[in-house]
């Protein structure tokens, strides 16, 4: 055999075939370290991460841990981009070679392609949270591990490689186990195609760590250490004097951050590592004890869990059946402690006393997550994260949010009352307004829809996670504390809303500025004020117009909710709005006949914005709507638009009642070929004001008189068109329309209501019967 | 009884005594108290070995198979639920033949199941002549398989009314069964081996629903219908073989045919075709074993009533009966499927337009 399976003699070199967070590789490669005693270990990882490695080995820095890579800033951005993550749990081989060679004082370095590498983005280009660990398909995947597993009795690669390797946990000679995991890994590469690895880069890589492995055998005596996938470990063996690729500089720029378990198993996506690392993750804590006590530990614990999650609490009895059973099927399946697959099975049988749909079990799934774990890592202060990720996480613990792991939690915020609790609730704000996804509020005051204004608690559910740490990372270049990251963020969005068409969206505008002030960013807000400014100026729109003034006196409204601290800006900018307003209204005389629905509902929507600005005394000129209103009347308008505007008019007490009778009665005998037409400006007056059907008598007089008037046919075409004009009405307005109407006739109020007494399908079918005699009467000349 | 007069379908330990033995004078692991064979070599019975000569009789679901064995190991019964049709029973014989070495002691679940065939009964002539006794008394198959320490079966356990089934939970938790009438001490007490399999058909679900004191005496295993087309054709082919071959009949085509039985069984059940097309899925049972049945119906009608070749339309006038049992709509549902889906594929096979033909000729309603 030519290739050297572990140890190539004449170069004193070992090629450590490894599986990513897999707790038996690290336990051997512990072994194997402390008996080779190298005076190199190489790595496989991104070189341009050399840097962080003594970062990575600080005593404080607790696992798991990331490295982020930013990519270069793309066109017309101003901000690198998270791109990668090269994550690390306590149990990667990887962090036990380099740990074991900082406490040496061995040299260490990382031995792959540049994380800014063409060959690392294949088709994951687009996924924001690229994984830089080689994919490790190879061991789920393909023909060789299908059959290996079903020779087995393994249901997956996963639990052919538990085991196969990982039970190995407690023996010793780790030349054994590593021949063997490089023969295994072997088969898997024999098996694989090669085209697909030139494809996807795994050939560029390995020729890259063959360079810096041969050019560090040229710079240190002694035997080194190549830690590496276990599918490349064949392939690197071979000397290679060529130049390794070094990072373009000031191409990528690379952060430790904390990560966390759910990341660390969610990144299998790519193939590249263990499923469930909590689970993994105990047995590697537990490894020094033996593993004696494995299922005991595992089913307690998630017992345990259970209770204090979810408040059940399992039987006695089915613990202590979901132990034996863990450890019997072990025992069946020739393992010398439970595997994940073993303890997944026995919580199945013994916990689940039902059936067990396709789709799983909700405990099943409970027991997934709690083997995923939810644990974040630490990285210390001043350690290769930026001030401003140091910053915000003092500030989140500062008010009383946990970062210690990445569980979703309900926090309720006394924010009136409590000045800890303000702050914490500007602070969940302003991390929303950055980008993060730190806090989501699920209740409290809401001045956008006028509801909850006197609700003194905000509601947030928070969960601290690395995707939160990564958009601080990529805020990083911009700024050094929150403030100042939420001042660049303000700036981005109001340039980017400047840009955005001008005159286009006050609203998004005024969103924006709401969600400044809740940050705490008033003064800095103001300047919004300004670009909204300039949109209403410019604003064509009657209706947009009038819809940006109705969110400006709510936003006036909900000024404390808000902390709005300085009002006289918004009052001036509502003034301005107020004056465009009247501006546009004398257009409503030129509107065509497909833009008159609109017009008449911009004018409903103008009388609730009138009516909010008297009940929350807005700084508005009242008086000027009205005089527009007036001027508007002497003009040719449409029939619709004007019944609204005389509605209007009336309401605001420019004309009399008898004005608008008049009108009407003459609208509605009026010669218009269209019966929709007599009846668009009743329409219009029931669009602005319906309470005039009650209050205004003089209208159901003349709606009378004309209805009395008609013979059936004209009243039968004329019917539809009223029907449609009382539309806007509610059931309980129809009621009341309903008996003034009876009143009117002569007829009790109460006579128009048939209370039935009997349930709907018995009176539909008297009511069939009803008419079947009818019929039967009819044909015999009795009726 | 006659013991010269083969049986239609001798018990699993008859079927597989061959193997059994085989496994039997191989089997040196440790074997629980009680138990005929090693859990190892009762997995070996059920999964198939190669090199011990043992054919696999179970599919689909390996683990499954462990954890039932593991769950017969220990103080909890073991109860299979699942689609009627997946082979629940067959896996609780299968079991019991090779844990016990016998799968004959069988409670079979019915509205009419009494107290009497959990506990005992009398015979009631001698009852009557000498007073209750052990000579008078009728043992079920539940205190049958307690003294002899082996497992018993209770098929369709949810077929009987609640208050019966509920005799079964002192006999699990307590391992033993009084026996007043015999004396203040009598008592039968469960020797090693002994544990109960039990079925349920979640079609049954609301006949009667278990009390939670039984079920907490059980560990569940959901057996589910098998998900890979090639796995389950595989299998209604060496099933198709196994009822033929003893009958002497022999067809061609059975392949291509199955093929076209299983997507469409498959289909049927998911309620989703391989192309990715949603139907609606039909009340009937579409389970594997009526999958066999079809096939069975159909060769026998292509080896006696026509020219020995099997063909997809064969399977397809079969299929009218295994569809309309339960709901008329299920016609209508398979008429769809037939127009739409099943009209696609004709184009494209010989197999699937037969089917297609013969299934359009079809009164689904």
């Amino acid at each position: 055999m030519d290739t050297p399976i572990l140890h190539d003699k004449a170069r004193d070199l070992w090629v450590v075939p490894v599986r990513h967070h897999s707790p038996v590789c690290a336990a051997h490669l512990e072994r194997l370290i402390a008996e080779v005693r190298p005076a190199a270990i190489l790595v496989e990882g991104p070189c341009d991460f050399d840097p962080l490695i003594t970062s990575l080995c600080d005593p404080r820095t607790r696992a798991p841990v990331a490295i982020v890579s930013l990519r270069e800033a793309g066109e017309g951005q101003r901000l690198r981009r998270a791109a990668s993550y090269f994550p690390f749990c306590a149990h990667s081989p990887e962090l036990v070679a380099l740990t074991a060679a900082t406490a040496a004082g061995t040299p260490a370095r990382f031995i792959d392609l540049p994380s800014t590498a063409r060959e690392w983005r294949g088709e994951s280009e687009e996924r924001p949270d690229r994984s830089l660990l080689g994919s490790e398909q190879g061991f789920t995947v393909g023909d060789y591990v299908t059959a290996l597993a079903r020779e087995l009795g393994c249901r997956d690669g996963n639990e052919v490689w538990d085991q196969l390797f990982e039970t190995r946990l407690a023996e010793d000679y780790w030349q054994g186990f590593f021949a063997d995991v490089a023969q295994y890994c072997a088969c898997i590469r024999g098996a694989s195609d090669p085209a697909d690895m030139a494809a996807d880069g795994t050939l560029a890589r390995e020729e890259q760590m063959r360079r810096i492995i041969t050019a560090a055998r040229g710079e240190v005596e002694g035997p080194i250490i190549a830690v590496v996938g276990g599918f490349h470990a064949g392939a690197i063996f071979a000397e290679d004097p060529g130049k390794p690729i070094a990072a373009k500089p000031g191409a990528g720029r690379s952060y430790l951050i904390c990560y966390g378990m759910r990341q660390l198993d969610a990144l299998r996506g790519y193939g590249a590592g263990l499923p469930l690392p909590g689970y993994y993750q105990r047995v590697w804590e537990a490894r020094g004890d033996g593993l004696a006590g494995l299922a005991t530990d595992l089913v307690t614990g998630f017992a345990a869990h259970l209770r204090a999650g979810k408040g059940e609490t399992p039987p006695f009895p089915v613990i202590a059946n979901a132990i034996e059973q863990a450890e019997r099927l072990a025992s069946l399946r020739r393992r010398p402690f439970p595997t994940r697959d073993d303890l997944i099975d026995a919580v199945r049988s013994s916990f689940i006393k039902d059936e067990i749909p396709e789709a799983g079990a909700p405990l099943l799934a409970e027991l997934h997550a709690w083997l995923t774990g939810t644990a974040l890592g630490e990285v210390p202060p001043g350690t290769g994260s930026p001030p401003l990720v140091e910053a915000v996480r003092t500030q989140a613990r500062a008010l009383g949010y946990s970062t210690e792991d990445g569980e979703r939690r309900t926090r309720e915020l006394d924010i009136y009352r409590k000045p800890r609790h303000r702050a914490a609730s500007r602070f969940a704000h302003a991390m929303t307004l950055v980008g993060t996804t730190f806090a989501d509020r699920t209740g409290g005051p809401d001045f956008r829809n006028d509801v909850g204004l006197d609700r003194l608690h905000e509601v947030w559910a928070v969960c601290w996670s690395p995707l939160v740490e990564a958009r601080l990372i990529e805020l990083s270049e911009a700024a050094d504390t929150l403030p100042e990251a939420l001042a660049f963020v303000l700036a981005e969005r109001i340039a980017a809303l400047s840009e955005q068409g001008k005159g286009r969206n006050a609203l998004a505008a005024i969103d924006l500025f709401a969600a400044a002030c809740r940050a705490g960013l008033g003064r800095e807000a103001e300047a919004i004020l300004g670009l909204i400014e300039e949109q209403v100026i410019e604003d064509p729109e009657l209706p947009s117009v009038i819809a940006a003034l109705a969110d400006l006196i709510l936003l006036r409204r909900g000024r404390d909710t808000l902390g709005i601290e300085d009002v006289a800006p918004l009052d001036r900018l509502t003034q301005t709005a107020w004056r465009r307003m009247v501006l546009l209204l004398p257009e409503l005389a030129d509107q065509g006949q497909d833009q008159v629905a609109g017009a008449v509902q911009a004018l409903a929507d103008l009388r609730g914005v009138v009516e909010l600005a008297k009940s929350s005394a807005a700084p508005v000129d009242l008086a000027l709507v009205d005089t527009a209103m007036a001027e508007l009347l002497e003009r040719p308008l449409e029939p619709m638009i004007e019944g609204a505007i005389t509605a209007f008019a009336l309401m605001g007490g420019q004309i009399a009642a008898d004005v608008l009778e008049t009108r009407l009665r003459g609208e509605l005998a009026s010669g218009y070929v269209d019966p929709r037409a007599r009846l668009a400006f009743l329409g219009g007056v029931i669009m602005i004001a319906r309470e005039l059907l009650w209050t205004l008598p003089a209208i159901l007089d003349a709606l009378d008189d004309v209805i009395t008037g008609l013979d059936e046919a004209q009243f039968t075409e004329l019917l539809p068109y009223l029907r449609l004009a009382l539309m806007p009405l509610d059931p309980r307005e129809v009621d009341r329309l309903a008996e003034d109407v009876a009143a009117r006739a002569g007829a009790a109020p109460g006579s128009l209501r048939i209370d039935i007494g009997i349930p709907q399908s018995e009176f539909a079918e008297n009511l069939a019967l009803d008419r079947e005699l009818a019929e039967v009467l009819a044909r015999d000349g009795v009726a | 009884m006659d013991n010269d007069t083969p049986a239609i379908r001798p018990p699993a330990e008859a079927r597989y005594a061959a193997e059994l033995a085989r496994l039997a004078a191989e089997d040196n692991a440790p074997k629980p108290d009680g138990w005929h064979l090693s859990p190892r070599a009762v997995r070996k019975f059920l999964l198939g070995d190669a090199k011990a000569g043992v054919n696999r009789k179970f599919y689909g679901d390996d683990p499954l198979v462990d954890r039932a064995i593991v769950s017969l190991m220990s103080h909890q019964g073991l109860m299979l639920v699942g689609e009627p049709g997946t082979a629940k029973s067959l896996l609780s014989e299968l079991l019991a033949a090779a844990i016990s070495g016998t799968s004959g002691l069988v409670v079979q679940g019915s509205a009419g199941t009494t107290e009497d065939h959990i506990r005992y009964g009398w015979n009631y002539a001698l009852l009557l002549a000498e007073g209750p006794s052990e000579r008078a008394l009728v043992p079920s198959p539940v205190l049958n398989a307690m003294r002899s320490g082996r497992i018993v079966r209770f098929e369709e356990i949810t077929r009987c009314p609640p208050e019966v089934q509920d005799a079964l939970i002192s006999i699990l938790s307590e391992k033993a069964l009084a026996l007043p009438e015999l004396g203040p001490d009598a008592v039968a007490s469960a020797a090693p081996g002994f544990n109960v399999i039990a079925t349920a058909n979640l079609r049954d679900r609301g006949v009667h629903e278990m009390s939670s004191a039984l079920k907490r005496r059980f560990n569940f295993e959901t057996v589910h219908p098998i998900a890979d087309p090639e796995f389950e054709r595989e299998l209604v082919l060496k099933q198709l073989a196994e009822r033929l071959g003893p009958a002497g009949v022999t067809v061609a085509g059975e392949r291509e045919v199955a093929e076209v039985l299983v997507r469409t069984f498959q289909d049927l059940r998911t309620g989703r075709t391989a192309e990715g097309a949603s139907l609606n899925r039909p009340d009937a049972v579409m389970s594997t074993a009526e999958a066999v049945n079809v096939m069975h119906a159909a060769a026998l009608e292509a080896a006696y009533l026509d020219n020995g070749r099997l063909s997809a339309a064969h399977v397809a006038r079969q299929l009218q009966g295994v569809v309309l049992k339960d709901s008329p709509e299920d016609g209508k549902r398979l008429r769809a499927y037939v127009d739409h889906i099943v009209k696609e594929r004709a184009g494209r096979s010989g197999a699937w337009k037969d089917f297609y033909q013969a299934a359009r000729a079809l009164k689904l309603g």
